[in-house]
């Protein structure tokens, strides 16, 4: 990268009357020649002038530059440009020639300051010395070199790997670089170990199994949402959670007041969410129910002849199956009792939905994280089908993802061989769990019950499950069973109080990466991470340190990581070198790829018939495959009841959880920024509530900020009431993002988690968490 | 001269708080504490708080960004008994900190409540900015973020940036806009000259139905909403 030193000076006379000082600048504009031209061209920032120098003087001197590079404090993974002056970083904002997030970020971005500059930070590895681990021991930290520590952390490997048992390794991620997620993988490959779990079944696994039981595609689906003129929101947090959340704000400015037809928005959700409060019309469920609505709203459609007869004869397959069961057992009179909502309602909101177009109805959190998510959002997703929304303009669209360069395929010994080919632990395509690609959750039991085997150490790469996966107990048992753990982060989490070792890791604005955000532009587009300051500590990147492990292997595991970078710069250059020049790469900080092209209907659908299918072929496939007999009902798109932890009895209440846009991402909220105005809805910080209606309050007994309890069959906390109206007067919510307890001067003893109290359930299809059926009472503690 | 003002979109606004948040960057606005926010001692030049109207279930919450109204008629620049707080010939209102005598009488007075206490010295943090904002010939340097203990501030409408953009030549309002602006991802605000019929603000106020918050008190401000 060139650099060249443009000297633009600037001074100023300060005459304080408090202070005597005269204080004088010279301000020295240093810039990446690229990145400079290209942050002029296109901020709205006031620049430092050349004509401000005039009155220059010489006191202190001021350098200057833009680094572009992206952001990772959600996975939507935003196109960001940083300011950096003297070596710190003071601003960053969204890139403008990012397509993705149309050059805008959400707060999340902008706090990307804070999680640089966290004082919560590890500076260096650390070593345990107590070797009793439990919740609240103290692990009694010594400092350690890099050498000593991924010396350990090899020998272990390497012993593990020499008894034949690589399978024994467990390697667990949260939020991620996409680089260092595919290093992670060819690392396990390389290794001989099939246990690489995700974080994943803990969002939205539900969504893309109902998806794909559709159209054969098992991944998020994306919402052509700019150009769209009617949006039904199913327990969807669009401008809340929903990812990619920077587009979703700017397309939500767009569809409102930006075209000459203003979009509406229908948001169907047990709570009053942001989104529900800035929709047209907000209508609560009864919780658990939405696939019961899809249904009743098919009902309308197709009885009413309403649908795209056109898309449903040429494109789709199942049909008449599908009309046959929505016509006989969903009329919206009878499926009001089930979902609490009057018939006339679904008629009318079925009658929009399929008389305005573009239409779409988007699969939210909310449905998903139900023990019938898959179902729920089958039948959400072929209401898209029946107007015709498929691959089309505002309706649902096909993500493409930039193609990095292929790897050379990973080179295997016989150990590698062997690990790989044992049964995973979290039993994933199998019959308890016939679709899943992963069940996140599951890993903790398999791990007490030594089941399908023992764990002999595990590896957490900003993974945090003690606080993220419902019933948080189990992973505490399971991580002081597991008998050596190591966790790579840049601070200390709840699950990082379990390893024997921490490899503290670079933040994102100190690493190379790539990255790209998840389904919801159509077209593609790749984020280049890149230091934007030196490490402010003594840590590494995720790649780097995966290359000097496998390094320090030996054998096939160091020769499946020779010839794709040499190190994270490097690797990242190599991957990337495909899709953009590198030098280009730098400057932007993104490629853009080719326009999105629509209805590629000969091509979309991975289904037995390729058409889109209200009869899941792909379903009959794998439940046959693991042995199950399903029936016909079990590949159409159907409202299964869903199982609640917990009688009503003795909890009448249904407990449910939001991420409020506040909630950082990465495992941590030591976050003075996010932390104060947390809660915007109640206009409150550094805190979390129960939230429950004011007639249940009342009935309970219970005032506007009393101490309660809320307790499950499992476990209770003591939390806050918020009594408002805004929520279905049989549940009660809390936010997600509080209960630290590990480390954080800013997040440690605030707040309550609901993970502690929230029971183990699953989707059966997907193994995604349930995560909203746990029943609760509340009384004043 | 131009009146610079601002247009808030309530139907765009998704209350997502990036104003809030650019703000504090922009500006080297300290954070608060839970115990500050307890007391009430926060700083914020900008916020957002949420109006909750009706019963379950036809609950209506409306999310209300709150800058600085620079009201043509400033209760806080006619109470200030030391003229810290004055208007520029531009209309935009500013708080001078080295004539801030700290008695607070333009806190009780602001009908808006966007004004905030230094009640302790603020720690500086390694992401503030460090380099001095452009010169304002007529009053001296800017006054961040050399805060102190015991002195009021407040929005300044960023008009350093502005001050700076017209020194440069530049669009005000297109090229250059004060942080909650830029920083707003569904594009809810506008900044511009009121006066200037060719501005977006004055467009926008041409073609939409607009208000302004407590206008009953005639302070007249310059941050208008249209109607969500």
């Amino acid at each position: 990268m060139s650099v060249s030193n443009s000297d633009l000076s600037s001074s100023k006379g300060r005459k304080g009357s408090r202070s005597s000082v005269t204080r004088r600048t010279f301000l020295k504009v240093s810039a990446l020649t690229g990145a400079a031209v290209a942050a002029s061209r296109i901020i709205k920032y006031p620049e430092i002038s050349p004509l401000a120098s005039a009155q220059a003087s010489t006191e202190g001197v001021i350098t200057e530059k833009w680094i572009n590079t992206s952001c990772l404090n959600c996975p939507t993974r935003c196109a960001t440009q940083v300011r950096v002056v003297n070596g710190k970083a003071v601003k960053i904002l969204g890139n403008p020639l990012s397509e993705v997030s149309e050059g805008e970020i959400c707060p999340r971005g902008h706090i990307g300051l804070q999680v640089l500059y966290d004082p919560g930070r590890v500076s260096g590895p650390l070593k345990r010395t107590n070797p009793v681990k439990g919740r609240g021991v103290d692990p009694d930290w010594i400092p350690i070199s890099w050498s000593q520590a991924l010396g350990e952390v090899s020998a272990r490997l390497k012993s593990l790997r020499d008894k034949a048992q690589p399978h024994k390794l467990l390697l667990l991620h949260g939020l991620n670089t996409i680089s260092n997620e595919d290093m992670i993988h060819r690392f396990a490959d390389a290794y001989g170990t099939p246990n690489v779990i995700s974080g994943d079944a803990l969002e939205n696994e539900a969504e893309k199994s109902g998806r794909w039981m559709a159209d054969g595609n098992y991944s998020h689906v994306a919402y052509d949402f700019g150009q769209t003129n009617y949006l039904l929101s199913f327990g969807a947090s669009i401008i809340e959670s929903e990812k990619p959340l920077a587009r979703n704000l700017r397309m939500w400015g767009k569809i409102r007041r930006e075209r000459p037809t203003r979009a509406k928005v229908v948001v169907i959700d047990p709570r009053y969410s942001v989104t529900a409060a800035k929709a047209d019309q907000w209508i609560p469920i009864n919780p658990g129910t939405d696939g019961a609505l899809a249904m009743a709203i098919a009902n309308v459609i197709i009885s009413e002849g309403l649908y795209d007869a056109e898309f449903v004869r040429n494109w789709t397959s199942g049909f008449d199956e599908y009309k046959e069961l929505a016509l006989n057992y969903y009329s919206p009179e009878k499926m009001a009792t089930v979902t609490g909502i009057d018939a006339d309602i679904t008629r009318q909101i079925a009658r929009e939905f399929a008389q305005t177009k573009p239409a779409i109805a988007w699969i939210g959190r909310g449905v998903a994280g139900w023990p019938n998510g898959s179902y729920n959002s089958y039948a959400i997703f072929c209401l898209n089908a029946l107007v015709g929304s498929i691959d089309a303009p505002g309706g649902v669209i096909y993500q493409e993802d930039p193609k990095y360069r292929d790897m050379p395929e990973p080179v295997e010994d016989d150990a590698a061989k062997g690990g790989k080919a044992k049964p995973r632990l979290d039993f994933r395509k199998t019959s308890l769990f016939p679709s899943a690609e992963v069940v996140t959750n599951q890993v903790a039991d398999s791990i007490l019950n030594g089941d399908p085997y023992s764990v002999e150490m595990a590896i957490g790469f900003n993974s945090n499950f003690n606080m993220s996966a419902p019933g948080t107990w189990r992973w505490d048992e399971a991580l002081k069973k597991v008998p050596y753990y190591v966790h790579i982060a840049p601070f200390i989490s709840e699950m990082a109080e379990y390893a024997d070792i921490i490899l503290p890791a670079s933040t994102f604005l100190e690493e190379w990466a790539y990255d790209h955000s998840p389904p919801g532009s159509g077209f593609a587009e790749a984020k280049l991470k890149q230091p934007v300051v030196e490490p402010l500590h003594d840590t590494r990147g995720i790649t780097d340190i995966i290359f000097e492990i496998a390094g320090r292997l030996g054998g096939t595991a160091a020769q499946s990581f020779d010839g794709i970078g040499g190190d994270a710069q490097g690797f990242v250059r190599y991957r990337t070198g495909t899709i953009v020049p590198w030098q280009e790469f730098r400057e932007k900080g993104i490629w853009v790829g080719p326009a999105y092209q629509y209805h590629k209907y000969d091509h979309i659908f991975n289904t037995p018939s390729k058409k889109f299918e209200f009869y899941s072929g792909n379903l009959e496939k794998a439940l046959k495959k693991t042995g199950q007999v399903g029936g016909r009902l079990a590949c159409l798109p159907h409202y299964k009841e869903a199982e609640f932890l917990g009688d009503r009895g003795g909890y009448p209440l249904v407990l449910s959880t939001y991420q409020p846009l506040l909630n950082i991402e990465n495992g941590n909220q030591n976050y003075p920024w996010a932390q104060e105005i947390f809660l915007v809805m109640h206009g409150v910080g550094w805190t979390n509530f129960v939230e429950i209606n004011s007639q249940t309050a009342r009935f309970l007994g219970i005032r506007d900020r009393d101490t309660v309890w809320v307790e499950s069959p499992f476990n209770r906390i003591k939390v806050r009431a918020r009594v408002i109206e805004g929520i279905h007067p049989q549940v009660v919510s809390i936010a997600y993002g509080q209960g630290h307890y590990a480390d954080g001067r800013w997040q440690k003893g605030i707040g309550v988690n609901p993970n502690e109290i929230i029971g183990v359930s699953y989707d059966q299809l997907s193994g995604q968490s349930s995560l909203f059926n746990t029943r609760v009472k509340v009384y004043r503690a | 001269m131009a009146k610079w003002g601002m247009v808030i979109d309530l139907d765009k606004c998704a209350g997502c708080q990036a104003c809030t948040v650019a703000c504090k960057e922009e500006n080297s606005v300290p954070h608060g504490s839970p115990q500050e926010q307890g007391q009430r001692r926060e700083i914020y030049w900008n916020r957002v708080i949420a109006v909750s109207k009706g019963e379950y279930p036809t609950v209506r919450v409306e999310f209300i960004p709150i800058p600085c109204m620079h009201c043509e008629d400033a209760p806080c620049v006619t109470v200030c008994p030391a003229k810290a707080t004055y208007r520029r010939d531009d209309g935009i209102v500013i708080q001078d900190f080295r004539r801030c005598i700290g008695c607070r009488y333009c806190i009780v007075a602001c009908p808006y409540g966007v004004r905030g206490f230094n009640f302790k010295d603020q720690t500086e943090e390694e992401y503030h900015r460090p380099d001095l904002p452009p010169t304002r010939a007529d009053r001296g340097p800017w006054p961040f973020p050399q805060r102190i203990r015991g002195v009021v501030e407040k929005c300044t409408f960023c008009f350093h940036r502005i001050d700076q953009g017209l020194k440069e030549g530049k669009k005000i309002g297109v090229d250059v806009v004060p942080a909650c602006v830029e920083a707003c991802p569904t594009k809810a605000r506008t900044f511009g000259d009121l006066d200037d019929p060719d501005s977006e603000v004055s467009r926008l106020l041409a073609t939409r139905g607009s208000f302004r918050l407590r206008e009953e008190l005639s302070t007249h401000p310059k941050v208008y909403y249209l109607h969500g």
